[in-house]
């Protein structure tokens, strides 16, 4: 029984202060769990100040010594190293406690980008860090559970065991545009996030033309990515005229899967379409398309 | 930022090691001593320049925090923490101030290890072992002296021109 109480106890003799040797005996359990509450004894008579320097707290009092120091839960929830000193008139002793973190309560779950083009290889990344209740990061491993929804599509769930308190994880974004959600949880804990998938590039851009009374109405098939997402209204569709008159641009948005303009003309026009990095077909207007 | 605390930032980076890739970055004489290793991170690796940059605002994070510890000013703490690193250390450097303590550090050097970057370059974790000789003082009597090894779990994150430390937690010596 002696021995297995001795062996959570660090007696004068192992104090890490040894110029301070001369204090009172100091017994203090060497590890205990963040915000739990634990007990100080020393040893002799008289009175002596008491210290407890920790992490983020620090408290000083009058002791007697040869009773036990109560110390409260509230005073170790930040884990670490705290330094249990006790100083008398014939000098000071110390012990460590380390406070380690308690078990896992919170998650702080980080999901990045916000928007993402559908099947974006490695776009989507995802870093889970989990805490105890007190924000101490929880170093012993545990298993995050990240569950991926998107609308229309098969729940999946992905589970990645902590590393020092971290679980990451990238992959591509899904084929379908919508709203991705991912939820990191770990026991009863769960913490959402949402990436807007959003179409791709645009896909077999093209265009056709109603010419008439020296003006060319010009107007786009249904835009949408190479996965069949159409396009957002107001992206922004390019359509270049060169003609004798020079050159000129109109940009349009799309309004409901289409982007539409008009020219006037004066001779023989090429018109050419483009929505972002991509180019549609090229009409050439008084000559053949 | 004032003159002297540029001129100590402009010092640091002058005298970086340019060999991050295969070794370690040293930053200057005027911080704390912090050779960085990153050949066992992952996800990502890390780029010469980050690296540099880590090493000297870790080094100017402890350059600040021993100042703060040492001098009960909770102010001097802006510039590198962040979160709720600066939130436990402003609680210490409180409530060791309304105790009459104060506490002083000298710094020995930081053996850090760059373990976890992030695949967005959002979060970045270290490990650090540094040589810290401690010393409280209640008054002018000292209460307590130690010469330790200390090993500490740092998250840092980048902000628009420096890394900040969010999570400066000592650990347990079998942590790693």
């Amino acid at each position: 029984m002696w021995r297995a109480l001795c062996k959570y106890c660090i007696p004068l003799a192992t104090a890490t202060s040894l110029a301070f040797a001369q204090g009172p005996a100091l017994h203090a359990p060497s590890t205990v769990s963040a915000g739990s509450p634990f007990t100080v004894s020393a040893g002799g008579q008289g009175k002596a100040a008491f210290y407890l320097l920790g992490p983020a707290h620090v408290s000083k009092r009058t002791i007697e010594l040869g009773q036990d120091i109560s110390i409260r839960g509230e005073e170790v929830t930040a884990s670490g190293a705290y330094q249990a000193v006790a100083c008398d008139s014939n000098g000071c002793t110390s012990a460590i406690v380390q406070v380690l973190p308690s078990w896992p309560a919170r998650l702080s779950f980080l999901l990045h980008p916000s928007r993402v083009p559908v099947s974006a290889p490695k776009a989507v990344n995802a870093t889970a860090l989990v805490f105890d209740r007190f924000r101490n990061t929880v170093i012993a491993p545990a298993k995050v559970d990240f569950r991926l929804s998107l609308a229309g599509e098969k729940v999946t769930t992905r589970t990645v065991q902590t590393v020092r308190g971290v679980a990451s994880f990238q992959m591509d974004a899904r084929p379908k545009q919508g709203a991705l959600e991912v939820v990191a949880s770990l026991g009863e804990t769960a913490e959402p996030r949402v990436i807007q998938q959003v179409a791709s590039e645009a896909c077999r851009l093209r265009m056709t033309a109603v010419p008439g009374g020296g003006t060319v109405k010009l107007q786009t098939d249904p835009i949408r990515d190479c996965a069949g997402n159409p396009l957002p209204d107001g992206t922004i569709v390019s359509f270049t005229k060169t003609d004798n008159a020079g050159r000129s641009t109109v940009d349009t948005p799309i309004k409901k899967e289409r982007a539409s303009a008009q020219f006037g003309v004066s001779g023989p026009a090429r018109i050419s379409v483009a929505c972002g990095v991509v180019s549609g077909n090229e009409i050439s207007i008084g000559g053949r398309q | 930022m004032t003159a002297r605390r540029m001129l100590v930032a402009l010092l640091a980076l002058l005298s970086l090691d340019s060999h991050f890739g295969r070794a370690d970055v040293q930053a200057a004489a005027a911080l704390p001593r912090v050779v960085l290793s990153a050949e066992s991170i992952a996800p990502r690796q890390i780029e010469q320049r980050t690296g540099e940059a880590v090493t000297h605002d870790y080094a100017q994070a402890w350059k600040d925090l021993a100042e703060c510890l040492n001098a009960n000013r909770t102010d001097l703490l802006g510039d590198y923490f962040a979160g709720e690193a600066k939130r436990r250390v402003t609680q210490r450097v409180t409530e060791q101030k309304q105790a009459g303590l104060r506490t002083h550090y000298v710094d020995r050097g930081h053996q850090v290890k760059a373990v976890f970057y992030s695949f967005d370059g959002g979060e970045m974790q270290l490990e650090d072992q540094v040589q810290l000789e401690t010393q409280v003082f209640d008054a002018e009597k000292m209460i307590y002296s130690t010469t330790a090894t200390h090993k500490y779990l740092v998250l840092m994150t980048p902000g628009s021109d420096r890394w900040y430390v969010r999570f400066l937690e000592s650990v347990a010596d079998d942590a790693f």
